[in-house]
């Protein structure tokens, strides 16, 4: 069975996030990038933000990159959130849907962050079961992205990529492959990212991020932050060429949120990642499910 | 075995309540300090929801400096988290917060600030505003006028204020002139707050207008509104104020009253 993850999946090269600073340029110069990605977030109270997504989205396929749907939350999925994405995925038509492995609401609050989770049966049959609400809902299967993470709870049972691997099973679900954050959840727990890439099912890799990081000093030891706020360090760079003999030539988005470069240092950062995607093209070899 | 509910209820007490006591029993160390991994998390959560909080209320972050409102901030933000992970809905209730802040009493005018620069910041989210539909209005027989319910632009809000917080507002922005001290028994002010093409327009109202609009906005009957205007004051032209609503194209729909 072929997975329906939306409307045309884009071609297996490098997009940029579509950030406000960015937005005029964009439209104005219509750079060959071959896809955009967003938080849905930004565009579900409308507004100008989604008028400028509606001009972007005539040229360019765009993707959601979720943040508040707290898959991971133990109550119920927020059915208001959730209808705000259907609304928006019908009107923007993404190519793909993605969201994350993490909680961010409890009681009621909304911690604005990606916070961790334990790695427990109960998760995931916690998580499973927002995943079905969410692809019933939208009529299509969404990718679950792998987060960076700070800390590990004393009661996972189940490695992470082990637990990702399941969920696919389980839903249906593709997997959004995060290589930054392999590198930054390795340094951080001291685990082995070719252990973890060997873990993930090749086939249910739909989509891989790049990103910066930050390197922050704490207690003489150092700990690497996700701050998607940099240029992709070059182990990462390793990383994804290590990704992409496992997984084949993937769409790859660069992500850049915070300290926002100029566009053209964000297109550089693209056709890096299209130069690594055009050598395991000619590599080639590795067959993939379509 | 903690279940994920329990896990996450004190998760949040960690981060927010500084209990943390609790959760740090679940956190595996690997070299580092729980503590430390667990400050991680806090310290993103607060920083992040701070800007969110400075980027709506620029002008308050402004009066008061960056520092004391991070402190502000801090306080308002583990008391009333976001509801959703909207954030432009996030501070709605920073006005009243700001209200019963014991720091803040002896700045009585900032409350009134974060109010107007809510509805600025309201007015800027919304893009598109149906007219009204004026063949509809216009079919309307004279004598059925007054028991008209009126909706409004949705960017508009009213704001009034015994402070002058028009003034200041205005001196905080873009291109202002930079403004000696000002005198805030300048007097206060009726004001409406409105999108505009090119951003957001705040307009002084004479009180029986604000009186009329305000009373329009929340949806009182047109008969009523006009008497709330009459009682501030009674030589109040009600048919040009109409006039004036109909030509700033403030309504956008209307129902009869029952």
């Amino acid at each position: 069975m072929s997975a329906n993850y939306g409307p045309g999946r884009p071609d297996a090269r490098a997009g940029i996030g579509l950030r406000a600073p960015h937005v005029g340029e964009l439209l104005a110069t219509r750079p060959a990038v071959p896809w955009l990605e967003v938080h849905p977030e930004n565009y579900m109270m409308g507004g100008a933000a989604l008028a400028s997504l509606e001009t972007a989205r005539r040229d360019y396929p765009v993707s959601f990159h979720g943040v508040g749907l707290s898959l991971g939350s133990a109550g119920d999925i927020d059915r208001r959130h959730l209808e705000r994405l259907k609304t928006l995925v019908d009107r923007i038509e993404p190519c793909l849907v993605s969201e994350h492995l993490s909680w961010s609401t409890s009681g009621g609050a909304y911690l604005n962050h990606l916070l961790p989770l334990p790695y427990t049966d109960e998760t995931l049959a916690v998580v499973a079961s927002h995943i079905q609400e969410v692809q019933e809902t939208l009529g299509q299967s969404i990718l679950i992205e792998n987060p960076s993470s700070y800390l590990r709870f004393r009661h996972s049972t189940i490695p992470e990529p082990e637990f990702l691997a399941e969920l696919a099973r389980r839903t249906g679900c593709g997997l959004l492959c995060d290589v930054n954050n392999i590198y930054v959840t390795a340094w951080n727990l001291g685990l082995d990212a070719i252990v973890y890439l060997d873990a993930l099912p090749t086939a249910t890799v739909i989509e891989i991020h790049v990103a910066g990081h930050a390197r922050n000093d704490a207690d003489s030891q150092t700990i690497l932050i996700d701050n998607h706020g940099s240029h992709v360090a070059p182990p990462v760079w390793t990383l994804y060429r290590e990704a992409l003999q496992r997984f084949g030539p993937v769409p790859t988005l660069v992500e850049w949120d915070t300290d926002i470069p100029e566009l053209s240092v964000l297109l550089a950062e693209a056709c890096t990642a299209d130069g690594l995607l055009e050598a395991a093209r000619a590599r080639g070899g590795h067959a993939r499910a379509a | 075995m903690l279940a994920l509910h329990d896990l996450q209820r004190v998760f949040k007490g960690g981060l927010l309540a500084d209990d943390e006591e609790t959760v740090l029993a679940h956190i595996a160390g690997d070299g580092l300090d729980p503590r430390a991994r667990l400050a991680i998390y806090r310290h993103h959560v607060l920083t992040t929801l701070t800007a969110t909080l400075e980027s709506a209320f620029p002008v308050v972050c402004q009066l008061v400096d960056k520092r004391f409102f991070a402190y502000a901030a801090d306080a308002f933000i583990r008391d009333h988290p976001p509801a959703g992970a909207c954030l432009v809905e996030y501070g709605a209730i920073f006005s009243e917060f700001l209200e019963g802040f014991p720091p803040c009493q002896g700045h009585p005018y900032l409350p009134d600030m974060a109010r107007l620069e809510w509805a600025v910041h309201q007015a800027a989210q919304v893009a598109e505003v149906r007219p009204l539909d004026r063949a509809r209005f216009d079919a309307i027989p004279l004598d059925d006028l007054p028991a008209l319910r009126f909706s409004m632009d949705p960017t508009l809000s009213y704001v009034s204020s015994p402070w002058p917080v028009d003034k200041i507002w205005r001196a905080h922005q873009d291109g202002a002139e930079p403004a000696e001290l000002l005198d805030l028994s300048a007097g206060g002010a009726c004001l409406e707050v409105r999108g505009v093409a090119d951003g957001v327009s705040v307009r002084v109202l004479d009180p029986a207008a604000y009186a009329l609009r305000h009373a329009l906005a929340v949806g009182v009957m047109l008969e009523e509104a006009a008497g709330e205007a009459l009682a501030v004051d009674p030589s109040f032209d009600l048919i040009g104020a109409i006039h004036q609503l109909l030509q700033d194209q403030t309504f956008t729909d209307f129902t009869r009253a029952t």
